[in-house]
């Protein structure tokens, strides 16, 4: 295979990562993304996004990302369907070796996003969409007048358990302790919402389906029993994953392993930025993600012209 | 080259046509389905020559995905002489539906 140097190579194809490649293009910087599945990341799997302005109807999540690819690619961008598996970007050039050979960069924008934290469940993965979620803001509303679980004791989890109480019918919050890590004020409204059941000491062990989720079965944690219950959605809020695994030798990450990046999207690398919901930040959202990718390209040039 | 979509005629005839055949089975409201579409479509590019890559509407051909005990989806479904070889379920990156094919075609 022919290498090629490029000004600009990005690691991930999120809203983040797709406007850091229009901007970068759009600059003149020669720019591709290394995607390894589809545009669009985590929003890819939302039915339906309704907080991304422009879109009065809403618009589904794989829609948007794709739209996000076509607008980078109309100025030149190439979109490259790689997996990166290691990278070296303390050289010059940085060197990117991935499941379609090597790629070599002055400059890297990491967009590789973060996962939501799975159960690890057999059938979890093509269940979701089909009953399991991960994103009670994102997905709650199919939920309406169903009846939902939750699994997790965090704020995400309490957040989530009092969004769906006001959408779905009843909701069963699920949490392998005898007392919540959420804070105080997200528990007193969890102990006046009515139709909200607590499941203490409990897991999820299997996910019961026929075409869509139909019900899951928990374990009492402490003596082994187990029960089944009938549901029409499972919301996992388990925490989330940064995908940083392959830079963590080179990179500087806080201690849940999310790239330490301030509003310029510098890492501790020169010419190496981080954008979106791989980097710290305090909130994660497409349209804080697609302001780190116009940021970071920015950041990229200044760095190419030898200002940084 | 985007891989085709054939019906459950078109399927008999390539089993008995083809020696090789690598199916998707999805659906239109399957998100993870939709997903896979644009890393299945470049590997039946990169791979036009040597295997046929084809999808299958399980809405739209409900029997043959019934007589194919097609119970999840997105399932890849290697076909040597008609016969169902190896499968993966919603692998989760261009790479995953490589290393797949590639291990499993190097046995035949």
């Amino acid at each position: 295979m022919e290498q090629h140097l490029y000004d600009l190579l990005i690691i991930g194809g999120g809203p983040g990562g797709y406007t850091a490649a229009l901007y970068g293009a759009r600059a003149g910087l020669q720019t591709a993304v290394l995607e390894k599945l589809s545009a669009g990341g985590q929003i890819a799997l939302t039915e339906q996004v309704d907080n991304y302005p422009g879109f009065e109807e809403g618009i589904d999540g794989f829609t948007l990302g794709e739209k996000m690819r076509a607008q980078a690619e109309r100025f030149g961008v190439q979109t490259i369907y790689a997996e990166v598996t290691s990278a070296e970007l303390t050289k010059s050039p940085k060197v990117l070796h991935t499941s379609e050979g090597t790629f070599y960069a002055k400059t890297v924008v990491l967009a590789t996003g973060a996962n939501p934290r799975t159960l690890g469940l057999p059938h979890e993965q093509e269940l979701i969409g089909r009953g399991v979620a991960y994103c009670a803001s994102c997905d709650g509303m199919f939920y309406r007048g169903k009846e939902v679980v939750v699994v997790g004791g965090g704020n995400t989890a309490v957040a989530d358990a009092l969004l769906l109480s006001k959408i779905a019918k009843k909701v069963t919050l699920v949490h392998r302790r005898d007392t919540l890590r959420a804070t105080k004020i997200y528990q007193e409204s969890l102990e006046k919402a009515e139709n909200i059941d607590i499941l203490w000491n409990h897991g999820v062990s299997e996910l019961l389906f026929d075409q869509k989720l139909t019900g899951v079965r928990f374990k009492q944690l402490q003596t082994g029993e187990e029960t089944t219950l009938s549901c029409d959605g499972l919301f996992i809020s388990v925490g989330r994953n940064p995908v940083t695994g392959f830079v963590a030798d080179e990179l500087a990450l806080d201690p849940n392993g999310y790239v330490l990046a301030d509003e310029s999207t510098k890492t501790n690398l020169p010419g190496v930025f981080a954008v979106g919901d791989v980097r710290t930040k305090p909130l994660r959202q497409v349209v804080t993600a697609v302001s780190d990718g116009a940021v970071a390209a920015h950041m990229a040039e200044e760095f190419l012209a030898g200002g940084v | 080259m985007a891989a085709i979509s054939i019906s459950s005629k078109q399927f008999e005839a390539w089993m008995k046509e083809k020696r090789l055949v690598l199916v998707d089975y999805w659906a239109p409201w399957c998100g993870y389905c939709r997903r896979i579409g644009p890393a299945y479509d470049r590997v039946a590019e990169e791979r036009k020559e040597t295997l046929p890559l084809v999808k299958i509407n399980i809405d739209e051909e409900a029997a043959l995905a019934d007589a194919q005990q097609i119970e999840v989806i997105p399932t890849l479904v290697l076909y040597q002489d008609g016969e169902a070889v190896a499968s993966i379920v919603a692998p989760d990156s261009k790479a995953a539906i490589d290393a797949f094919l590639n291990e499993a075609l190097a046995k035949r």
